[in-house]
């Protein structure tokens, strides 16, 4: 029932009215006119009163708070300090909890878009005993484990590679996956057009067929709805368009490592006889079997495999929700930037509730004032929770924008790893549903902690608040305690979050000072996958790498060129086994392995790789020369120790392959980037083959250093077209930006650790401040007797800061409790360093201790400066 | 009322203006003046309005649409917002009054027998 409310004007009309009529009676009665009326008034009563009623009693609860809050909006304007540090604590807890709980939601709890997402695993395997895990899997640990384990109603199976595409339109590389038909149907999806592989096609040998992304068919094929049974040129064979799926599906399975692909191609022949370790498994668990109970099972089958394989000794298989799978590095990332948030947003609360406090004791006395006037307590509450209300509305809005920018930011600063596992992050769109629960909390947080200042200020006798002027109403010792309490868990948490931003600081600066075994600085590399038929023959492809080598070194500019099958630090882990000629036997399960790089001549210098004995390759390690190898430090530490390496004899991969006599030894190199350690590695020369892996396809450049390496892509691009125009190039990069790349996620946790903390800081600061400013405003009449008694500036001093250096001291011991016991939480990120690292805390401390004394230091300043008769003249 | 003093007369118990209110007004619409006159007349000048009271009550019952208002003429040619009983003002007087009644009912009950002892 919402008539239009009536307004104040007409019940004042009605009010002359009925003073009007009862004049006439009186009239009648036999009074004068001016003395009848008199009467009439005198007779109606207060009617100020009357008017106030009404308005108290009709009006209704919008209304009014409209009314409250266009009162509180001009009481804000008042006091533009306290609202702008109100407002903007607020947005600021706002924006940033809304920008990483949407990154959390995209990355870690958004809903996958398959049917029972639970029953999905991912299937690799581990080798406990030699420390190995999340290895590939052979065609025959696939088949086994799907036949004989029970514990699937399905398992798929798939391999990356990389696809060139030739024929019509210009040549191009893609990520691509080989996979089994059922791969869409375990997942429970399937193409939107066309149809999955057929059995047939599932044969090595069988008819090809390719299935195509979303976005190759809008990008190549103009999302050409006939394009099902059209034939393509992959790889230098001949395909099929057997179907396209929908939009966004390849960025929803796989691990965060892998590239996302942009087709799928038939052909995968899993035969029981496969050993070719390429492979890895997503199965459909069947209902009611959890992942333990799988595990177990499939171990079984392992158990009883390695029996008759002595090649998968000690192997087991390894699985991991798809879920799990998906947010990979991400999950300990998001928790530690999840946790400081909320940190964040804590102290936000507390600095406003303090701020409020402070704000409502200072005003003590116009409330009493208006409690005297009329107005009830009720309205004065309402009136404090709508001024809250148009804070923390402000402050929304304001986060909200925050929050965009803070999203867009995100995206930019992630790693690329985070992007592919999490497309939501990628877009840079604040969730709503996290966006809504961030307005509701801080609609919340400031009404309820606008509550306990408006509560306490009702509470007050007016006669009692009107005499002392407000000076001392809120002084009370549990007002003066909540405050105190506010202020030291400020502290507290702006601590905490301080060692996490110092020990992130000290991570990344381990890291950065690690020597990797090569230097980055100005090397220029970029891949040429050569497909084709020409290139099938080895001797071809040395031919065209020497071309482009001879031609790329004469380039001005360029210091030194050489290739490479596995460019040091990218993501060219290529592990192989190999026997030495010591021991050519080793025990099933205990043959080595080695990381196995084809390079050029110019390899080591190239990547300024030390060689430590021998010789590096050169022009006569041809086709027709002895065959050689070049190992690092490690290999020789591991087989040879305290041997003379050179003349060594090992081979790499089957029986078949020659042997290897080795000619020099490197230095170690971080292949797999800073925190992947020091490995075993086997150089060999690429103008030897049979190659294992495919041939040489990197290109290495050494520019001068007075160039930007980038800056020579396009003159080398040129001269590889010259040699081969039909050739793809992709992954130019340079080797600083490769050697980065892997330090991107921690390098944005400690990015946002330390702008969080130095909001906290900031925030923690404002709250010391604003606590020891109000106190010394509520004894200014005290300090100024003490100064009329000859109380020195000193002792003055350390009143006011002795006040502020307990709570900090307070603060800080609580800080260092709770620092102690959740940095541990941030383990997994670290590197280098104890998440108890003494340096960082003392750091943190001495910091937060300086800052402090700063918020200090300003009322106290004051304080030593305080007129003396205007403070005692103060009341 | 307003003429004479009113330090004699009975002050209104909480809430029992609303009722008499109503019930004044199941005569037919009149405006606030009159109504505080009837209300003194027919309690043969015991009880005092205040006017202070009446127009808020008046407006508490016309929002909870128990009685309707509009501007009319008074008797004697004056502009006057005169009040009239709804359906719903009815159905609510009946249910007060019987309310009212049990009360005085009980009270005079509890009363009584002291009355008759003193």
């Amino acid at each position: 029932m919402f008539r239009r409310r009536r307004n104040s004007i007409d019940f004042r009309a009605e009010i002359d009215a009925s003073i009007q009529l009862e004049a006439d009676r009186l009239r009648e009665e036999g009074l004068a006119v001016d003395e009848a009326l008199a009467a009439a008034r005198r007779a109606f009563g207060n009617r100020t009163l009357a008017q106030e009623r009404f308005t108290e009693s009709g009006s209704r609860w919008p209304a009014h708070l409209a009314r409250d809050m266009r009162y509180g909006l001009r009481v804000l304007a008042r006091s533009p300090g306290f609202t702008t540090a109100a407002v903007l604590t607020l947005a600021l807890g706002i924006g940033a909890n809304t920008a990483i709980f949407s990154a959390v939601y995209a990355a870690l709890l958004r809903p996958l878009p398959f049917r029972d997402v639970d029953r999905i695993v991912f299937v690799m395997k581990k080798n406990p005993p030699r420390g190995w895990s999340q290895n590939p899997i052979s065609p025959t640990e696939i088949l086994g484990w799907r036949d004989e384990s029970g514990v699937f109603e399905d398992l798929a199976a798939y391999t990356q590679t990389s696809c060139v595409l030739t024929g019509a339109g210009e040549p191009e590389e893609d990520p691509c996956e080989i996979a089994s038909g059922n791969l869409f149907q375990v997942l429970g999806a399937a193409p939107f057009l066309g149809r999955a592989f057929s059995a047939d096609e599932d044969k090595s040998e069988g008819p090809r067929a390719a299935i195509l992304s979303y976005g190759l068919w809008h990008r190549r094929f103009g999302a050409d709805t006939n394009v099902v049974g059209r034939a393509m040129e992959i790889n230098g064979a001949g395909y099929s368009i057997a179907g396209v799926m929908p939009a966004g599906f390849s960025h929803q399975y796989g691990t965060p490592y892998g590239a996302i692909p942009e087709m799928w191609l038939s052909g995968i022949g899993l035969s029981p006889e496969g050993a070719g370790n390429d492979y890895f498994g997503i199965g459909r668990l069947k209902p009611g079997i959890s992942l333990e109970q799988a595990a177990s099972r499939m171990d079984a089958v392992s158990v009883r495999m390695e029996q008759t394989l002595p090649d998968l000794k000690g192997w087991r298989a390894q699985m991991m929700t798809l879920r799990a799978m998906i947010s990979g590095d991400t999950r300990p990332a998001l928790m530690v930037l999840a946790a400081a948030v909320i940190f964040v947003l804590l102290i936000a609360c507390a600095n406003i509730a303090n701020l409020l406090l402070a704000r409502s004791a200072g005003r003590a006395g116009e409330f009493a004032v208006r409690t005297a006037l009329g107005a009830s307590r009720g309205r004065i509450v309402r009136q404090l929770l709508a001024e809250s209300l148009v804070i923390s509305l402000a402050g929304g809005a304001l986060g909200v924008l925050l929050a965009f920018w803070g999203c867009q930011g995100l995206a930019a600063l992630a790693p690329p790893v985070w992007l592919r596992s999490a497309p939501g992050l990628a877009s840079g769109a604040a969730d709503p549903r996290v966006l809504a629960f961030a307005l509701v909390t801080a609609l919340l947080t400031t009404l309820f902690f606008g509550l306990a200042p408006a509560l306490q200020s009702a509470r007050l006798p007016t006669v009692e608040a009107l005499q002392e002027t407000g000076r001392n109403s809120l002084q009370g010792p549990r007002s003066r305690r909540f405050r105190n309490a506010l202020a030291v868990s400020e502290i507290a948490l702006a601590m905490v979050l301080l060692v996490g931003a110092g020990l992130m600081v000290r991570t990344l600066g381990q890291l950065s000072r690690l020597n990797l075994g090569v230097d980055p600085a100005h090397v220029l590399t970029l891949r040429v996958p050569l497909s084709g038929d020409r290139y099938k023959e080895p001797q071809v492809s040395v031919e065209f790498w020497d071309r482009v080598v001879a031609a790329v070194k004469a380039l001005p500019g360029v210091e030194s060129a050489s290739v490479s099958r596995g460019a040091a630090l990218g993501d060219w882990w290529a592990g192989q086994f190999f026997v030495t000629s010591d021991q050519p036997n080793p025990p099933a399960g205990h043959v080595p392995d080695a990381n196995y790089v084809i390079a050029g001549p110019d390899y080591f210098s190239t990547m300024r790789i030390p060689l430590r004995r021998g010789r590096s390759f050169n022009q006569h390690d041809t086709q027709s020369g002895e065959r050689v190898a070049i190992v690092n430090e490690e290999l020789v530490r591991l087989h040879w120790p305290g041997q003379d390496p050179l003349g060594k004899r090992l081979r790499i991969g089957p029986p078949t392959s020659p042997w290897l006599t080795v000619v020099g030894v490197a230095g170690n190199v971080m292949s797999q980037g800073p925190e992947g350690g020091i490995h075993a590695e086997v150089y060999t020369p690429y103008q030897q083959f049979p190659w294992l892996l495919g041939g040489p396809h990197h290109l290495l450049l050494r520019t001068s250093a007075m160039i930007a390496p980038e800056s020579l892509t396009h003159a080398v691009m040129q001269e590889i077209h010259r040699i081969d125009k039909g050739q793809p190039i992709t992954e130019v990069a340079t080797l600083e930006h490769i050697a980065q790349e892997p330090l991107a996620g921690q390098r944005m946790v400690m990015a946002l650790l330390l702008s969080f903390a130095g909001l906290a800081l900031v925030l923690a600061a404002l709250g010391i401040y604003s606590v020891l400013s109000y106190s010394m405003a509520q004894r200014t009449r005290e300090i100024g007797v003490r100064v009329a008694l000859g109380a020195q500036p000193e002792s003055v001093l350390r009143l006011v800061v002795g006040g502020g250096v307990r709570l900090v001291a307070a603060g800080m011991a609580a800080g260092t409790l709770a620092a102690l016991i959740l940095t541990r939480l941030m383990a997994e990120l670290l590197y280098g360093v104890r998440a108890t690292d003494p340096l960082t805390f003392g750091v943190v401390a001495m910091v937060l201790t300086a800052t402090s004394l700063l918020a200090c230091y300003i009322p106290a300043r004051r304080a030593l400066h305080i007129d003396l008769m205007t403070a005692l003249r103060h009341e | 009322m307003s003429t004479q003093d009113a330090k004699e007369r009975l002050e209104l118990l909480q809430g029992t203006l609303d009722l008499l209110i109503l019930r004044t007004l199941l005569f037919g619409p009149q405006h606030g003046q009159g109504i505080a006159r009837a209300i003194q007349q027919t309690s043969e000048q015991e009880l005092l309005v205040e006017h202070g009271a009446l127009y808020p009550a008046l407006q508490r019952l016309e929002s909870r649409g128990w009685i309707s208002a509009r501007w009319g003429t008074s008797t004697n040619n004056r502009k006057a917002r005169f009040y009239a009983l709804t359906k719903a003002g009815r159905t609510q007087m009946v249910k007060e009054t019987t309310k009212w009644n049990r009360l005085a009912a009980a009270i005079a009950r509890v009363l009584e027998p002291g009355l008759k002892e003193g």
